[in-house]
């Protein structure tokens, strides 16, 4: 068991909001002078079992609802494809569950999961693949069966990855349609560029693909002891364990090592990249590399950015360009620590036309702002109590606290680090913040993104920085 | 297909929720769904539906009205979706600091902003500086007013109190406001949202205007699957307001006045045409008493009388293209009737056979066979609350047609009205729906979504529960009877993206083979 000591969360009212709202004309309580009752809750606390061949399990039982839950992370990703071959690991991901099993075709598993309503599902990101199985508890048997066959022994059908293959290219020709998607996909690249993290499919690579690369892609990837399954559901815990264990028997430990994913290089060049599309609205992308998650800033970097553009309303970038100048429907920022390497911190903004070079000034402006200044009192305490009362939501689900076990561990992440989390969040203060706006946002770094028509811009996007045109690829 | 849904916020938790066009459900056994659920209505009409459950201190409310785009007139298209917007800004006691001394600056800032407006629809005849003037002294007097704004105060009361998810959406149908609260704080709720139904001021509502408009040009203007679906819709009715988008035309809300919202806002929202759900870990008869305290002095009123609008029969196919910098599309959309008329439980099993999974006809047809698209399925569109259409989306595959994925559709259609469909299935399209009702039940806020819905829009949520003792009544019969009568060229009407031909640039790359 990960989780060892007994946590109970005590959820009490903190009457720390503002004291100058006048008295209400009605009976009811001003929201500020509510008391709460507290409430204790025991997070439940998934066991963990290491089976013989190395695979991870986290187990949690919930017989709330008789259907049972797998999800299986896997060491491999589109980090680790060949730079000829982009698009092999999603393309493998998608025809282990389309392409048949040893003991199946394609189409039989679809028709037999797909008649006692169960489901695999395999999706790949750049450094894991999660392979999931959800099931009804009377056809749990056949339900693992048929998954870890797919895991163990994929057919990898000739025609299903044609039909893939096909997909992906079809994506890949409309992949400039949507000038939101444009805008995310090019600051990735940019952020990333030089890594593995900055690469996207071309039809060329995508095209250069063939059944054996998938076949040399499943063989050197997909082993037991590079596997941590969590396991959530209606179960009795013998049987569960004895079952997956069959299901899984004589599959071998792989012993040699994976190759490295090369480390990101921390830089900051500052750029201003302008992709053109006959639209109305700019869509904007701005930010640079962040953290990672074993940077012990990153708390502080979260409570900045909650204050900066988080998730609230009441963030200054959704205040001022939304709430205030009516300039926005969207805008948010985002601080990532990254898991695996940098994460990136990145601003989202949509705008018409004619206000684009004004809402780029007016973000960089908060950023500024961040650096220069420290945040109130108030605004701290804010971004506090929403991460401190909002906590008992991450247990909200048996499935979400048995997958971020199997995810924790996956990548090294500290057993306690959400017994302290709250500890973490507490002590972080206004210094705090503004040594890591300083040390973390880079104004003077940034990789700015504009995917809009520039005979419409109020100003030009030179006032920021040497433009970068970047053509989009035109499809027959 | 897209949301029909127009969420105040982007990043939205509740966002692939109210992706389900289809909310079905039903129980192999109901899971006591029945017991579990305690209802209430207050003497002033408000019902309200809770469900236990107590997995996590937390629970999940929906707050919905039934009031919706399809209540608007010609005009004033948008106004449930800003007057959504609007009622985040604070009541008589929240969100200011002083509403003795708002009230004549709000009042100013009216006749400014209406004036303005009278102005600047004079369009080339407009007066330059009297337009400018105003412009000047409305900046001036927002600016003021400004200073006793306290801005996104529910926003702060909330997520200061730990809650998440909140959010507000509006459809044709309906408007809900959602939160997902430790369960401790209910009464913060209550609080906070009977002063909103009772008391609300629309502040800073010339700024919130331009947000809308941004959001236009964000979902529509800008987006070419919401550019299709806009015109697709409006093409297919002639009549009835369904034909109108949720956001309203453009020139719609560029005017759209704060009169005509109050008069909206007084229409509609009270307590007699509102139901919440809760699901979670709450005491259903404390809670009955919380809500009764909070909501049961606020008065019932009678509500505007439905419209008599229904839409004529359609008497021949209907098509509209849109030229767009982007790769072709296709919609294709037949009126039928809504529930809880019983070819509408026949349609349920119909998508269910055309576009569940892998096995579904039209992905084995379309993409898995014949390889003309890379997606073709089905839903409805575009709400429930009155007949609507039954929707078949496509997106061609490279190099084959729209045309060529529209032939395909009608085959499969031809194939439902003259073959039956077998008993095989049928069943799997029953067990598909019990288990979405069995896995539906594991989440607050998608239970809380779903009761508050079917109540709203089918008059009882008990909906969810006789679901499937319908779905297995139909018949191979009655498809094809259903498919006969309302599958047929006359009632449809076909939406095309078609690519624009753009002059810039020359072809990248090219692979004849694939």
């Amino acid at each position: 068991m990960l989780l060892r000591k007994n946590i109970v969360f005590l959820l009490i009212a903190a009457a720390v909001l503002s004291s100058d709202l006048c008295l209400a004309e009605d009976n009811r309580p001003m929201p500020s002078d509510l008391k709460f009752p507290p409430i204790s809750f025991s997070p439940p606390k998934p066991e963990r079992v290491a089976l013989k061949n190395g695979m991870v399990l986290f187990l949690l039982k919930n017989d709330e609802l008789p259907v049972l839950d797998i999800n299986a992370v896997v060491r491999t990703g589109a980090a680790y494809e060949p730079d000829d071959k982009i698009g092999l690991a999603g393309l493998t991901a998608t025809v282990m569950r389309t392409g048949g099993a040893s003991s199946m075709s394609g189409d039989e598993v679809d028709e037999k999961l797909e008649f006692i309503a169960g489901g695999i599902d395999l999706q790949c990101n750049q450094t894991h693949l999660m392979a999931s199985l959800s099931i009804l508890k009377k056809d749990v048997d056949l339900g693992l069966r048929i998954y870890s066959d797919i895991l163990m022994r994929p057919a990898f059908e000739q025609a299903k990855i044609d039909l893939a293959q096909k997909a992906l290219i079809e994506g890949i020709r409309r992949k400039n349609d949507d000038p939101g998607a444009i805008a995310a996909r090019e600051f990735g690249k940019l952020v990333y560029s030089g890594h593995p993290f900055g690469r996207e499919p071309a039809i060329a690579t995508v095209s250069s693909i063939k059944r054996d690369d998938l076949l040399d892609f499943h063989q050197k990837y997909f082993h037991p002891n590079r596997i941590i399954m969590s396991v959530t559901g209606d179960f009795q815990r013998e049987e569960i364990i004895r079952k997956i264990e069959a299901a899984f028997k004589g599959w071998e430990p792989a012993r040699e090592k994976l190759p490295a994913v090369k480390p990101i290089e921390k830089k900051f060049p500052l750029s201003v990249n302008y992709i053109e599309k006959d639209t109305t609205q700019s869509v904007v992308r701005m930010g640079h590399l962040g953290v990672k998650i074993s940077n012990p800033d990153h708390f502080a970097l979260q409570l900045m950015n909650d204050i900066l553009g988080g998730s609230s309303f009441q963030s200054r970038l959704m205040q001022d360009i939304r709430t205030d100048r009516g300039l926005a429907y969207s805008v948010w920022s985002h601080f990532g620590a990254g898991v695996f390497d940098y994460d990136v911190f990145a601003v989202g903004v949509e705008t018409k036309a004619s206000t684009t070079a004004e809402v780029i000034r007016l973000v960089l402006g908060h950023i500024q702002k961040m650096r220069e200044e420290p945040v109130s009192e108030q605004d701290l305490e804010n971004a506090k109590q929403f991460l401190i009362n909002s906590f008992v939501f991450k247990f909200a689900s048996s499935a979400q606290v048995t997958n971020r076990m199997a995810l924790f561990e996956f990548y090294g992440i500290p057993i306690d680090y959400l017994d302290k989390y709250l500890e973490n969040i507490r002590k972080v203060t206004r210094e705090d913040i503004q040594k890591a706006a300083r040390e973390y946002l880079h104004p003077d770094g940034i990789i700015i993104t504009v995917v809009g028509d520039q005979k419409k811009f109020d100003a030009p996007l030179s006032a920021f920085g040497e433009v970068r045109s970047i053509p989009l690829e035109k499809f027959e | 297909m897209k949301s029909h849904t127009l969420s105040r916020a982007f990043n939205s938790a509740m966002i692939p929720l109210l992706l389900i066009t289809f909310l079905w459900p039903s129980p192999a056994h109901s899971f006591d769904l029945e017991k579990r659920v305690k209802e209430r209505t207050l003497a002033n009409g408000m019902k309200v539906i809770v469900m236990e459950r107590h997995t996590s201190p937390t629970v999940s409310i929906f707050m919905r009205y039934k009031v919706g785009s399809v209540d608007e007139v010609t005009g004033n298209t948008g106004i449930a979706h800003f007057l959504e917007h609007l009622l985040f800004k604070g009541t008589k006691r929240l969100g200011t600091k002083d509403f003795e001394k708002e009230k004549p600056l709000l009042a100013i800032i009216e006749e400014l902003g209406e004036a303005l407006d009278q102005e600047e629809l004079k369009g080339a005849k407009k007066d330059q500086e009297k337009t400018a003037q105003l412009n000047a002294r409305l900046q001036e007097v927002q600016k003021e007013h400004k200073t006793l704004v306290e801005s996104e105060v529910y926003s702060r009361y909330y997520q200061n109190q730990g809650g998440v998810g909140f959010n507000a959406a509006t459809s044709n149908d309906d408007t809900v406001y959602m939160i997902s609260l430790p369960s401790n704080k209910l009464e913060l709720w209550a609080n906070l949202e009977s002063d909103r139904m009772e008391n609300p001021v629309l502040r800073e509502f010339y700024a919130e205007r331009n947000v809308i408009l941004e959001e236009r040009r964000f979902r529509v203007d800008n987006s070419p699957e919401g550019e299709l679906y806009e015109q697709f819709i409006a093409t297919a009715f002639t009549a009835h307001p369904y034909q109108v988008p949720i956001i309203g035309w453009a020139t719609d809300i560029r005017f759209l006045s704060k009169k005509a919202v109050e008069k909206f806002l007084k229409s509609y929202y009270s307590p007699n045409n509102a139901v919440v759900a809760m699901v979670g870990d709450i005491d259903p008869e404390k809670t009955f008493r919380l809500i009764e305290n909070y909501f049961g002095g606020i008065p019932s009123q009678q509500l505007p009388p439905p419209s008599s609008t229904r839409e004529p029969e359609q008497k021949g196919e209907k098509k509209v293209e849109v030229e767009l910098e982007a790769e072709p599309q296709v919609l294709i959309g037949y009126h039928r009737p809504t529930l809880p008329h019983k070819d509408d439980y026949v349609f349920d099993v119909i998508h269910g056979v055309l576009s569940a999974g892998r096995t579904s006809r039209l992905f084995k047809a379309l993409v898995q066979e014949k390889e003309v698209a890379v997606s073709a399925d089905t839903s409805d569109a575009p709400g429930a609350r009155f007949e609507n259409l039954f929707v078949f989306g496509g997106t061609p595959r490279y190099p084959h047609t729209v045309k060529e994925v529209e032939d395909a559709f009608y085959e499969e259609i031809e194939k439902l009205k003259n073959e039956p469909v077998s008993g095989q299935e049928l069943q799997k399209v029953v067990n598909q729906m019990e288990a979405e009702f069995i896995r539906g039940l594991g989440s607050n806020s998608g239970m809380a979504h779903r009761l508050s819905y079917f109540e709203t829009v089918a008059g009882d949520w008990r909906y969810l529960l006789n679901h499937t003792q319908e779905i297995r009544k139909v018949t191979p019969e009655d498809i094809m009877r259903v498919a006969r009568k309302y599958l047929v060229k006359s009632n449809r009407t076909v939406g095309v993206l078609v690519k624009k031909n753009s002059n810039q640039g020359a072809p990248v790359e090219k692979n004849a083979d694939l």
